[in-house]
């Protein structure tokens, strides 16, 4: 039988720039972690090409995102693993210790598939990628040559277990015999003081500076062997019979899944009762309906305010205006970042997510002003967006923030009408974050503002909501709070 | 097992806001005195002195206990003098500075073991030589007696002796994991070869020598012996451990009693009296009652203090009147004679008698908030809650001036507030303050539970600084007006109270 990815499809490489502008890379920081895994890396940088895979994906995390499962599937992990550390061992160990060497990774690599096996069996897996493996296994474990291997590897066991020696060490002379019988001086010691209350309790600990498989150890061994001669036999038969241990197939899908494992991690490390991942729900009639989701960086450095945003698919373009650091492009960015982790077949950060399935994400950031750059700012912008339009379709999505915003804004009013018109004719989906309120009013568009917080209205409640941009600005209002406006100054002077 | 108790501090954590006791009611003062400059007697003294729990059988059973400590010194200080030198040999010896070297641990706590041993002979011979009768005492040795016995001495050296440096090691030992050695068990060695031994050896041993150039099999060798030791090391470390916590216990424990000793010793210096406490729920009872923190710092006998006062449940002294009339030295007195009571010690007055034994708290005025300031009424509200989360029935709360940052009308509603909850709630409290208000509503109030002291003047004014009753006196600032005005002879309208 053969071994089916767990992963579907590899996808493509993923745009640098779309990488750098929606911070990308810092977020695979924290997802990775510690992981220094350059295969699984480039999984999270390869966006699928078709939604069945991303499916196919994520039903696997609906499986993995139960607790049983995830622990089943991780053991099994961890134990593939030290049985191919030791094979590796192996290969550099004195005679005597790769007998024990390769006995290990057997019973490592039976426990792993035979416990997994019966796990997975009673769990209730729902997805494709996983049933694939369960079968998988299931002829592995039922293969005259595992059950063999099975019973050999016992055998083994049990003849090493029965070997038990007294070894006397005197200046540099060590001697070896056949235990028979002795009194433990530990024991008697124990004993003695244990009429005097516990004090403090402390424990001697060794750390090893040599290897615990020096040739002394295998002299001991070989001493060791002398009096249990036929257990030598069997340990070395065992050896000589069953050279290969891990099956090709297992060892790819211990490496494979670990692109799951890592991200529930993650997930786990993340959620809160008021921060969950939801598995999204690709729409196919153009719809956008995602719910309370967040930022996963600002959540390193404490809480985060919640947005939604939604659309029945008719009007595809937002545009956010707003008052400042209110909070536009953490909105833009994080929908981002969503869409994203979507395309990779990846629970996101929203209690609810419908959405389309984006075969591509551009994006459009203000390049920042180089003087031995060559382009204007504004000609850099504009060049962007004509480049988004030349690949932009209805399966695509533009994150763009403050386009166009080095020249009057009349002229970037105009610009905007006309990259927005083209996005909508091409029934793109944009996030167009903007201080030009005009832009809002366009009619194929959905405004949305960032609202001040109700407590104080000059500070920002990082909420983005549906309506028109406000008509009162904030200094006009620290003015009236002066009494410095029109009405006030007229009375005043009156 | 040994068991022995002379303190019965039990589980008792420290009250909540001891360093303010600590500072307020002049701690140090005393245990200087008791110390000697000990600081095991300071430690001991000052952990004791605050415990948030004791009871009437705990202050007993150390009472009894103090008794017998004064009546066989000798045999306590020799005992201290015993323990205290034990540990510290100990210390100078056993040089145990990583707990990653199994080998040196063993031989460290071998000569360790060596050295305590020799102590705990040497103490059998004091504690049986002495007479002691209290509970806590023969509870010692009692146990001791017990517990130890020759043999037991004879078998810790003989471990000593097989583990000291250069002996060789005999273990068992598995095969596990990638055939490597596991659970080594080191026995107790065989008795030294014999010709005869040796020779039904033959055949059944497996012997090799490391070459002495080979430093790395040296090396690896020096690694499998730390291994096998490593586990009795932890053993040994334990064993160790355990013998030099029975005499640090034992120091420390004893040492409470050598404070009590050297008090005793400054109480005859001085000439106060020495009296045990008793507890009635009745009774709020004593007689020349000196404050030992002011005895200790004149060297000389201050003015005593007598008071006699029926209690029903719980009980409020306020006292107000003239400064430098010895106010807070009276409440000084009555916070370091219930903070030793509790501890089971005697007390410098004829008698004394208080309701409960329970915990002392203190709220004494900040030099920092005598300004009037909201935000400093807030800290000193912060500072007095802090207290109240801890306190209990039949404890005693010591106030001095609380309440004063913010002006004394409002104050006295606070304090009225607080003070009645704190009565009803059983709480004792001794209150020195100046809000008439407050004094004036709360007597009137608490009538049946409230003693109000002022300190005394003699008719020709001179000051004797002992509080005495007060009484309230309404209408009494109007009166003041009137004879005056009168004596004067200035008339006016009725001016406003105050």
């Amino acid at each position: 039988m053969e071994y089916k990815s767990i992963l579907g499809e590899r996808g493509r490489a993923v745009d640098e720039q779309v990488l750098y502008d929606l911070r990308i890379s810092e977020l695979l920081e924290d997802i990775l972690g510690r992981e220094r895994d350059e295969f699984l890396r480039s999984l999270y940088l390869e966006p699928l090409n078709n939604e069945e895979i991303a499916v196919f994906r994520l039903n696997v995390f609906r499986d993995l995102m139960r607790n049983e499962v995830y622990n089943a599937v991780e053991n099994f992990v961890e134990k593939i693993r030290e049985s191919i550390d030791y094979i590796e061992l192996e290969k550099e160990a004195y005679e005597q210790h790769k007998l024990g060497l390769h006995l290990d990774a057997a019973l490592s690599y039976i426990e792993a598939v035979e416990s997994f096996y019966n796990d997975l069996k009673v769990l209730g897996i729902r997805s494709q990628g996983l049933l694939n493996f369960l079968n998988y296994l299931q002829s592995i474990v039922e293969s005259r040559s595992f059950r063999l291997m099975k019973e050999r590897a016992y055998e083994a066991k049990k003849a090493r277990d029965g070997i038990k020696i007294r070894v006397k060490i005197i200046g540099n002379r060590i001697k070896v015999r056949r235990y028979d019988e002795g009194e433990d001086l530990s024991a008697i010691i124990k004993n003695l003081f244990s009429r005097f209350k516990e004090g403090e309790v402390e424990e001697v600990k060794h750390i090893r500076v040599t290897s615990e498989m020096s040739h002394i150890h295998a002299a001991i061994l070989e001493g060791a062997f002398k009096f249990y001669r036929k257990e030598y036999e069997i340990l070395k038969r065992f050896m000589e019979d069953f050279q290969k241990i891990v099956d090709d197939g297992v060892m790819r899908f211990a490496k494979e899944v670990k692109f799951y494992l890592t991200y529930v991690r993650y997930m786990k490390k993340v959620m809160q009762p008021e921060y969950l991942f939801t598995i999204p729900n690709f729409t196919c009639d153009g719809s956008i309906n995602v719910k309370n989701f967040y930022n996963l960086l600002l959540l390193r450095s404490g809480r985060v305010v919640h947005n939604d945003i939604s659309t029945d698919g008719v009007k595809r373009v937002f545009v956010i205006t707003g008052m400042n650091s209110g909070g536009k492009t953490t909105f833009a960015i994080s929908f981002g970042q969503l869409a994203y982790l979507s395309t990779l077949g990846l629970p996101v950060p929203a209690t609810e997510a419908s959405l389309p399935f984006f075969t591509s994400i551009m994006t459009a950031f203000p390049a920042r002003e180089d003087p031995r750059e060559s382009m204007s700012r504004l000609e850099q912008d504009i060049t962007k967006a004509l480049k988004i339009l030349k690949q932009a379709n209805s399966t695509t999505l533009v994150i763009a923030n403050e386009l166009f915003s080095t020249t009057t804004s009349e002229e970037g009013f105009q610009l905007a009408r006309l990259f927005l018109s083209e996005l909508n004719r091409k029934r793109a989906y944009c996030l167009f974050v903007t201080f030009i309120p005009g832009v809002a009013s366009i009619d194929f568009t959905i405004s949305l503002v960032a609202m001040p917080s109700p407590e104080d209205p000059m500070k920002p409640s990082y909420k983005i909501l549906p309506g028109s941009p406000p008509s009162e600005y904030m200094a006009v209002r620290i003015a009236a709070k002066h009494r410095l406006l029109y009405n006030h100054l007229r009375e005043m002077l009156r | 097992m040994i068991h022995f108790d002379l303190l019965k501090i039990g589980n008792s954590p420290k009250i909540t806001t001891a360093e303010d006791v600590r500072a307020d009611l002049e701690l140090d003062k005393i245990i200087g005195i008791a110390s000697n400059k000990d600081r095991l007697v300071a430690e001991t003294w000052l952990e004791v002195l605050l415990l948030r729990d004791s009871s009437e059988d705990i202050m007993r059973y150390r009472q009894e206990a103090v008794k017998d400590a004064l009546v066989n010194r000798e045999a306590v200080q020799k005992m201290y003098l015993l323990a205290r030198e034990a540990i510290e040999k100990a210390r100078r010896e056993v040089f145990i500075p990583r707990l990653d070297d199994p080998t040196l641990v063993v031989y460290e706590t071998s000569k360790g073991i060596e050295i305590l041993v020799d102590a705990v002979e040497k103490l059998l011979t004091i504690l049986t030589s002495a007479k002691f009768s209290s509970k806590a005492f023969s509870e010692l040795m009692s146990s001791l007696t017990e517990n130890i016995d020759s043999e037991f001495i004879s078998s810790a050296r003989n471990i000593a002796k097989i583990l000291a440096y250069g002996e060789g090691i005999d273990f068992s030992v598995n095969i596990g994991n990638y055939n490597c050695l596991k659970n080594p068990v080191l026995l107790v060695p065989k008795e030294r070869n014999s010709l005869i031994s040796k020779i039904l050896s033959i055949g059944k041993e497996y012997t090799f020598s490391i070459d002495p150039r080979d430093e790395a099999g040296l090396q690896v060798l020096a690694d499998i012996k730390r291994w096998v030791l490593s586990q009795i090391a932890t053993t040994m470390l334990n064993a160790y451990n355990r013998l030099r916590n029975f005499f640090e216990d034992l120091a420390k424990q004893l040492s409470f009693y050598i404070g009590v000793i050297n008090m005793n010793d400054f109480f005859e210096k001085i000439g106060l009296p020495k009296t045990y406490p008793e507890v009635n729920p009745r009774k709020l009872s004593f007689e020349n009652l000196y404050c030992l923190s002011l005895a200790i710092s004149t060297l000389s006998k201050p003015t005593p203090n007598t008071l006699d006062s029926d209690v029903d449940g719980s009980f409020a002294i306020l006292i107000t009147g003239a400064n430098r009339g010895g106010k807070t030295t009276f409440l000084k007195a009555i916070g370091q004679a219930l903070l030793l009571t509790r501890a089971g010690l005697f007390v410098p007055a004829e008698s004394f008698i208080i309701p409960t034994p329970g915990a002392i708290y203190t709220h004494f005025l900040r030099e920092e908030e005598r300004r009037m300031s909201y935000g400093k009424f807030e800290d000193e509200i912060r500072r007095f809650r802090s207290i109240v989360d801890s306190l209990k029935r039949g404890d005693y709360i010591l106030m001095d001036e609380s309440f004063s940052s913010t002006n004394p009308v409002e104050a006295s509603i606070v304090a009225e507030n607080i003070v009645s909850a704190l009565v009803d709630s059983g709480i004792n409290v001794a209150y020195i303050t100046f809000l008439h208000d407050f004094i004036y509503r709360f007597t009137n109030r608490y009538s049946k539970k409230t003693v109000l002291l002022v300190p005394e003047r003699l008719k020709d004014g001179t000051r004797t600084f002992r509080l005495v009753r007060g009484f309230i006196q309404p209408g009494y600032a109007m009166e003041l007006w009137r004879k005056i005005s009168a004596t004067l002879s200035y008339s006016t309208s009725p001016s406003p109270t105050v």
